[in-house]
Protein backbone atom coordinates (compact mmCIF):
# COMPACT_ATOMS: atom_id res chain seq x y z
CA UNK A 1 0.00 0.00 0.00
CA UNK A 2 2.68 2.52 0.91
CA UNK A 3 4.59 1.51 -1.69
CA UNK A 4 1.98 1.86 -4.41
CA UNK A 5 1.38 5.37 -2.50
CA UNK A 6 4.78 6.25 -3.36
CA UNK A 7 4.63 5.52 -6.62
CA UNK A 8 0.97 7.27 -7.22
CA UNK A 9 3.54 10.04 -5.67
CA UNK A 10 6.04 10.06 -8.01
CA UNK A 11 3.81 9.67 -10.81
CA UNK A 12 1.75 12.65 -9.96
CA UNK A 13 5.18 14.53 -9.27
CA UNK A 14 6.56 13.83 -12.47
CA UNK A 15 3.02 14.20 -14.42
CA UNK A 16 2.33 18.06 -12.54
CA UNK A 17 6.38 18.98 -13.18
CA UNK A 18 6.69 18.19 -16.85
CA UNK A 19 9.03 21.32 -16.93
CA UNK A 20 11.16 19.89 -14.46
CA UNK A 21 11.59 16.61 -16.52
CA UNK A 22 12.46 18.73 -19.72
CA UNK A 23 14.58 21.07 -17.93
CA UNK A 24 16.72 17.56 -17.22
CA UNK A 25 17.07 16.55 -19.97
CA UNK A 26 18.64 19.28 -20.99
CA UNK A 27 17.59 20.48 -24.28
CA UNK A 28 16.28 23.70 -25.99
CA UNK A 29 13.16 23.53 -27.90
CA UNK A 30 13.09 20.23 -29.58
CA UNK A 31 9.96 20.23 -32.09
CA UNK A 32 8.69 16.97 -33.39
CA UNK A 33 10.11 14.91 -31.00
CA UNK A 34 8.38 10.91 -30.67
CA UNK A 35 9.90 10.65 -27.19
CA UNK A 36 8.56 13.71 -26.09
CA UNK A 37 5.34 12.87 -27.32
CA UNK A 38 5.01 9.90 -25.90
CA UNK A 39 6.44 11.14 -22.28
CA UNK A 40 3.69 13.51 -23.07
CA UNK A 41 0.78 10.51 -23.73
CA UNK A 42 1.94 8.24 -21.31
CA UNK A 43 1.60 11.45 -18.94
CA UNK A 44 -1.46 12.43 -20.15
CA UNK A 45 -2.59 8.69 -19.81
CA UNK A 46 -1.23 8.62 -16.10
CA UNK A 47 -2.92 11.60 -15.53
CA UNK A 48 -6.43 10.46 -17.04
CA UNK A 49 -5.97 6.70 -15.26
CA UNK A 50 -5.22 8.44 -12.07
CA UNK A 51 -8.22 10.73 -12.36
CA UNK A 52 -10.55 7.57 -13.84
CA UNK A 53 -9.50 5.99 -10.76
CA UNK A 54 -9.59 8.45 -7.83
CA UNK A 55 -11.04 11.14 -8.76
CA UNK A 56 -14.06 10.22 -11.04
CA UNK A 57 -15.45 7.94 -8.39
CA UNK A 58 -15.42 10.82 -6.17
CA UNK A 59 -16.62 13.06 -8.28
CA UNK A 60 -19.10 10.67 -9.42
CA UNK A 61 -20.15 10.03 -5.62
CA UNK A 62 -20.01 13.79 -5.40
CA UNK A 63 -22.78 14.53 -8.42
CA UNK A 64 -24.54 11.56 -7.25
CA UNK A 65 -25.00 13.15 -3.98
CA UNK A 66 -25.51 16.75 -4.90
CA UNK A 67 -28.08 15.46 -7.65
CA UNK A 68 -29.97 13.33 -4.96
CA UNK A 69 -29.91 16.49 -2.34
CA UNK A 70 -30.70 18.77 -5.31
CA UNK A 71 -33.36 16.50 -6.19
CA UNK A 72 -34.71 15.30 -2.82
CA UNK A 73 -34.88 19.52 -2.52
CA UNK A 74 -36.79 20.03 -5.49
CA UNK A 75 -39.15 17.14 -4.17
CA UNK A 76 -39.29 19.61 -1.08
CA UNK A 77 -39.64 22.53 -3.18
CA UNK A 78 -42.36 20.51 -5.15
CA UNK A 79 -44.13 19.23 -2.13
CA UNK A 80 -43.96 22.68 -0.57
CA UNK A 81 -45.34 24.28 -3.86
CA UNK A 82 -48.10 21.74 -4.01
CA UNK A 83 -48.76 22.48 -0.30
CA UNK A 84 -48.87 26.47 -0.77
CA UNK A 85 -50.62 25.98 -3.98
CA UNK A 86 -53.30 23.54 -1.79
CA UNK A 87 -53.45 26.49 0.87
CA UNK A 88 -53.51 29.57 -1.88
CA UNK A 89 -56.70 27.00 -3.60
CA UNK A 90 -58.22 26.71 -0.22
CA UNK A 91 -57.07 30.48 0.68
CA UNK A 92 -59.15 31.38 -2.75
CA UNK A 93 -62.24 29.38 -2.31
CA UNK A 94 -62.88 30.75 0.55
CA UNK A 95 -62.47 33.81 -0.42
CA UNK A 96 -65.12 33.12 -2.83
CA UNK A 97 -67.24 31.33 0.04
CA UNK A 98 -67.23 34.41 2.07
CA UNK A 99 -68.19 36.62 -1.05
CA UNK A 100 -70.68 34.64 -1.56
CA UNK A 101 -71.67 34.24 1.72
CA UNK A 102 -70.96 37.88 2.05
CA UNK A 103 -73.57 38.27 -0.50
CA UNK A 104 -76.07 35.93 0.63
CA UNK A 105 -75.99 38.27 4.06
CA UNK A 106 -76.62 41.17 2.50
CA UNK A 107 -79.77 39.63 -0.09
CA UNK A 108 -81.13 38.22 3.60
CA UNK A 109 -80.02 41.39 5.23
CA UNK A 110 -82.12 43.29 2.24
CA UNK A 111 -85.34 40.79 2.64
CA UNK A 112 -85.52 41.04 6.24
CA UNK A 113 -85.20 45.16 5.94
CA UNK A 114 -87.72 44.63 3.11
CA UNK A 115 -90.28 42.32 5.60
CA UNK A 116 -89.68 44.65 8.95
CA UNK A 117 -90.51 47.82 6.71
CA UNK A 118 -94.05 46.26 5.59
CA UNK A 119 -94.20 44.96 8.54
CA UNK A 120 -94.24 47.87 10.59
CA UNK A 121 -96.41 49.86 7.75
CA UNK A 122 -98.90 46.97 8.16
CA UNK A 123 -98.53 47.24 12.32
CA UNK A 124 -98.47 51.18 11.53
CA UNK A 125 -101.64 50.92 9.33
CA UNK A 126 -103.09 49.27 11.80
CA UNK A 127 -102.66 51.09 14.99
CA UNK A 128 -103.67 54.15 12.84
CA UNK A 129 -107.02 52.31 11.95
CA UNK A 130 -107.48 51.00 15.85
CA UNK A 131 -106.80 54.49 16.83
CA UNK A 132 -109.28 56.40 14.43
CA UNK A 133 -112.06 53.57 15.31
CA UNK A 134 -111.46 54.59 19.05
CA UNK A 135 -111.39 58.06 18.21
CA UNK A 136 -115.00 57.72 16.78
CA UNK A 137 -116.12 55.46 19.21
CA UNK A 138 -115.37 57.86 21.85
CA UNK A 139 -117.08 60.62 19.77
CA UNK A 140 -119.85 58.66 19.33
CA UNK A 141 -120.02 57.79 22.91
CA UNK A 142 -119.39 61.51 23.68
CA UNK A 143 -121.73 62.64 21.67
CA UNK A 144 -124.69 60.82 22.62
CA UNK A 145 -123.37 61.50 26.32
CA UNK A 146 -124.39 64.95 25.87
CA UNK A 147 -127.23 64.19 23.86
CA UNK A 148 -128.77 61.67 26.52
CA UNK A 149 -127.96 64.37 29.69
CA UNK A 150 -129.18 67.49 27.72
CA UNK A 151 -132.56 65.22 26.72
CA UNK A 152 -132.68 64.26 30.30
CA UNK A 153 -132.50 67.55 31.71
CA UNK A 154 -134.75 69.34 29.24
CA UNK A 155 -136.97 66.00 29.87
CA UNK A 156 -136.74 67.00 33.64
CA UNK A 157 -137.44 70.37 33.50
CA UNK A 158 -140.97 69.56 31.11
CA UNK A 159 -141.98 67.15 34.04
CA UNK A 160 -140.90 69.70 36.57
CA UNK A 161 -143.22 72.58 34.52
CA UNK A 162 -145.83 70.40 34.11
CA UNK A 163 -145.81 69.42 37.36
CA UNK A 164 -146.45 73.00 38.73
CA UNK A 165 -149.11 73.64 35.96
CA UNK A 166 -150.94 71.04 37.07
CA UNK A 167 -150.94 71.78 40.71
CA UNK A 168 -151.96 75.59 39.86
CA UNK A 169 -154.66 74.87 37.11
CA UNK A 170 -155.88 71.26 38.35
CA UNK A 171 -159.53 71.53 38.34
CA UNK A 172 -162.23 68.62 40.08
CA UNK A 173 -163.28 68.40 36.11
CA UNK A 174 -159.99 67.05 35.94
CA UNK A 175 -160.14 64.77 38.59
CA UNK A 176 -163.29 63.20 36.88
CA UNK A 177 -161.95 62.95 33.59
CA UNK A 178 -158.55 61.10 34.93
CA UNK A 179 -161.08 58.65 37.05
CA UNK A 180 -163.37 58.23 33.74
CA UNK A 181 -160.28 57.66 31.64
CA UNK A 182 -158.75 55.27 34.44
CA UNK A 183 -162.35 53.41 34.96
CA UNK A 184 -162.13 52.90 30.46
CA UNK A 185 -158.87 51.33 30.94
CA UNK A 186 -159.86 48.98 33.42
CA UNK A 187 -162.88 48.02 31.42
CA UNK A 188 -160.51 47.76 28.45
CA UNK A 189 -158.07 45.39 30.96
CA UNK A 190 -161.11 43.30 31.74
CA UNK A 191 -162.49 42.99 28.05
CA UNK A 192 -158.86 41.58 26.99
CA UNK B 1 -150.49 41.52 55.19
CA UNK B 2 -149.79 39.32 58.14
CA UNK B 3 -150.57 35.69 57.58
CA UNK B 4 -149.03 32.48 58.32
CA UNK B 5 -150.27 28.58 58.69
CA UNK B 6 -151.14 29.09 62.59
CA UNK B 7 -153.29 32.05 61.66
CA UNK B 8 -154.71 30.12 58.38
CA UNK B 9 -155.68 27.33 61.15
CA UNK B 10 -157.38 29.48 63.44
CA UNK B 11 -159.52 31.89 61.05
CA UNK B 12 -160.49 28.11 59.30
CA UNK B 13 -161.30 26.69 63.01
CA UNK B 14 -163.85 29.90 63.64
CA UNK B 15 -165.24 29.98 60.49
CA UNK B 16 -166.24 26.29 60.58
CA UNK B 17 -168.19 27.28 63.25
CA UNK B 18 -171.66 28.69 61.32
CA UNK B 19 -172.76 28.49 57.99
CA UNK B 20 -175.17 31.73 59.06
CA UNK B 21 -172.94 34.28 56.85
CA UNK B 22 -174.30 37.46 58.89
CA UNK B 23 -173.18 35.72 61.61
CA UNK B 24 -169.78 34.87 60.34
CA UNK B 25 -170.08 38.42 58.84
CA UNK B 26 -170.21 39.80 62.68
CA UNK B 27 -168.02 37.54 63.65
CA UNK B 28 -165.25 38.97 61.39
CA UNK B 29 -166.38 42.53 62.62
CA UNK B 30 -165.75 41.16 66.38
CA UNK B 31 -162.14 39.53 65.93
CA UNK B 32 -161.29 42.58 63.97
CA UNK B 33 -162.14 44.68 66.97
CA UNK B 34 -160.35 41.91 69.28
CA UNK B 35 -157.21 42.38 67.09
CA UNK B 36 -157.01 45.80 67.49
CA UNK B 37 -157.00 46.06 70.83
CA UNK B 38 -154.59 42.95 71.61
CA UNK B 39 -152.14 44.50 69.05
CA UNK B 40 -152.44 47.56 70.00
CA UNK B 41 -148.72 48.83 71.93
CA UNK B 42 -149.60 49.21 75.73
CA UNK B 43 -151.71 46.14 75.18
CA UNK B 44 -150.04 43.47 73.69
CA UNK B 45 -146.49 44.84 75.35
CA UNK B 46 -148.06 43.15 78.61
CA UNK B 47 -149.90 40.46 77.10
CA UNK B 48 -146.29 39.47 75.89
CA UNK B 49 -144.79 40.35 79.21
CA UNK B 50 -142.95 37.47 80.37
CA UNK B 51 -143.83 38.79 83.72
CA UNK B 52 -147.29 37.76 83.26
CA UNK B 53 -148.32 34.45 84.26
CA UNK B 54 -150.58 32.11 81.67
CA UNK B 55 -153.57 32.39 84.36
CA UNK B 56 -153.49 36.24 84.36
CA UNK B 57 -153.32 36.43 80.72
CA UNK B 58 -156.10 34.20 79.99
CA UNK B 59 -157.47 36.65 82.77
CA UNK B 60 -157.10 40.24 81.13
CA UNK B 61 -157.91 38.52 77.61
CA UNK B 62 -160.87 37.07 78.95
CA UNK B 63 -162.05 40.79 80.08
CA UNK B 64 -160.59 42.27 76.66
CA UNK B 65 -163.65 40.02 75.32
CA UNK B 66 -166.09 40.70 78.13
CA UNK B 67 -165.28 44.86 77.73
CA UNK B 68 -165.97 44.67 73.82
CA UNK B 69 -168.58 43.18 74.00
CA UNK B 70 -167.87 39.65 71.76
CA UNK B 71 -170.38 36.68 71.47
CA UNK B 72 -169.55 33.65 72.86
CA UNK B 73 -167.88 32.19 70.24
CA UNK B 74 -165.40 34.97 69.42
CA UNK B 75 -164.76 35.08 73.40
CA UNK B 76 -164.33 31.72 73.38
CA UNK B 77 -162.21 31.69 70.68
CA UNK B 78 -160.07 34.30 72.50
CA UNK B 79 -159.60 32.26 75.41
CA UNK B 80 -158.38 29.39 73.35
CA UNK B 81 -156.29 31.64 71.54
CA UNK B 82 -154.49 32.96 74.74
CA UNK B 83 -154.33 29.15 76.47
CA UNK B 84 -152.50 28.46 73.05
CA UNK B 85 -149.73 31.39 73.40
CA UNK B 86 -150.56 32.36 70.23
CA UNK B 87 -152.22 36.27 71.50
CA UNK B 88 -149.24 37.51 68.72
CA UNK B 89 -151.28 36.34 66.16
CA UNK B 90 -154.44 37.62 66.51
CA UNK B 91 -154.02 40.58 64.27
CA UNK B 92 -153.05 37.98 61.67
CA UNK B 93 -155.85 35.92 62.18
CA UNK B 94 -158.28 38.65 62.28
CA UNK B 95 -156.58 39.42 58.54
CA UNK B 96 -156.74 35.85 57.39
CA UNK B 97 -160.18 35.38 58.40
CA UNK B 98 -161.62 38.81 56.57
CA UNK B 99 -159.41 37.71 53.62
CA UNK B 100 -161.48 33.95 53.68
CA UNK B 101 -165.17 35.77 54.45
CA UNK B 102 -163.97 37.67 51.66
CA UNK B 103 -163.56 34.72 49.51
CA UNK B 104 -167.06 33.20 50.98
CA UNK B 105 -169.21 36.41 50.16
CA UNK B 106 -167.48 36.79 46.79
CA UNK B 107 -165.99 40.32 47.35
CA UNK B 108 -162.88 41.67 47.30
CA UNK B 109 -160.70 44.74 49.02
CA UNK B 110 -159.20 47.12 47.26
CA UNK B 111 -156.85 50.63 48.45
CA UNK B 112 -157.72 53.08 46.44
CA UNK B 113 -155.28 56.04 46.95
CA UNK B 114 -156.37 59.86 45.26
CA UNK B 115 -154.53 62.93 44.76
CA UNK B 116 -157.92 64.65 46.17
CA UNK B 117 -161.22 64.19 48.28
CA UNK B 118 -163.50 62.14 45.69
CA UNK B 119 -166.87 62.62 44.71
CA UNK B 120 -169.25 59.99 46.21
CA UNK B 121 -170.09 59.45 42.12
CA UNK B 122 -166.56 58.92 41.30
CA UNK B 123 -165.70 57.05 44.21
CA UNK B 124 -169.14 54.95 43.19
CA UNK B 125 -167.54 54.87 39.51
CA UNK B 126 -164.03 53.51 40.45
CA UNK B 127 -165.34 50.86 42.59
CA UNK B 128 -167.30 49.64 39.77
CA UNK B 129 -164.40 49.12 36.89
CA UNK B 130 -162.66 47.73 39.84
CA UNK B 131 -165.37 45.03 40.18
CA UNK B 132 -165.13 44.75 36.49
CA UNK B 133 -161.97 43.29 36.41
CA UNK B 134 -162.21 41.29 39.67
CA UNK B 135 -165.53 39.90 39.13
CA UNK B 136 -166.34 40.56 43.02
CA UNK B 137 -168.05 42.85 45.16
CA UNK B 138 -165.22 45.83 46.02
CA UNK B 139 -164.90 46.90 49.86
CA UNK B 140 -162.91 49.95 48.97
CA UNK B 141 -160.04 51.16 51.69
CA UNK B 142 -159.46 55.19 51.15
CA UNK B 143 -156.26 57.19 50.91
CA UNK B 144 -155.52 60.67 49.80
CA UNK B 145 -152.25 61.50 48.60
CA UNK B 146 -151.89 65.09 47.22
CA UNK B 147 -148.00 63.73 45.40
CA UNK B 148 -150.08 62.04 42.73
CA UNK B 149 -151.32 64.98 41.25
CA UNK B 150 -154.57 63.94 40.38
CA UNK B 151 -156.02 60.38 39.17
CA UNK B 152 -155.94 57.46 41.34
CA UNK B 153 -154.06 54.44 42.17
CA UNK B 154 -156.03 50.78 43.00
CA UNK B 155 -154.38 47.84 44.70
CA UNK B 156 -156.87 44.94 44.15
CA UNK B 157 -155.75 41.75 45.38
CA UNK B 158 -151.95 41.67 45.04
CA UNK B 159 -152.17 43.87 41.82
CA UNK B 160 -151.33 47.93 41.70
CA UNK B 161 -153.48 49.56 38.80
CA UNK B 162 -151.97 53.04 38.54
CA UNK B 163 -153.88 56.11 37.07
CA UNK B 164 -152.35 58.54 38.41
CA UNK B 165 -150.85 61.90 36.77
CA UNK B 166 -147.83 61.52 38.37
CA UNK B 167 -146.88 58.50 36.92
CA UNK B 168 -148.43 59.51 33.39
CA UNK B 169 -145.91 62.47 33.47
CA UNK B 170 -142.71 60.07 34.78
CA UNK B 171 -143.61 57.96 32.00
CA UNK B 172 -143.46 60.77 29.74
CA UNK B 173 -140.73 62.38 31.11
CA UNK B 174 -138.73 58.72 30.94
CA UNK B 175 -139.80 58.64 27.47
CA UNK B 176 -138.39 62.63 26.46
CA UNK B 177 -135.01 61.27 28.33
CA UNK B 178 -135.00 58.73 25.80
Amino acid sequence: MKARIAIVAALLGATLTPTLAIAAEGAGEEHGSWGALIFYVINFLLFVGILWKYALPAGRNFFKARALGIRETMSKADAAFRGAQEVANRAAERMARLEAEKNQIASDLADETVFQIGRIYDLGQEAAARIKRDAELSATALAENARRRVREALARAAGNLARELVVQNFKPDDQTRLLRGFVEKLGEEAGQ
Amino acid sequence: MRSSKVAKRYARALMGLSNDHAQLEAWGAEIERLARIVDSPEVAAQLESPTVTHADRMAALGKIAERLDLSFPVRSFAVVVASHGRVREVAAMAETYARMLDDLMGRARATLTFAYQPSDEDLARVVAGLAVIAHKKIIPTNNIDASLLGGVVAELEGKIYDGSLATRLADAERRLSG
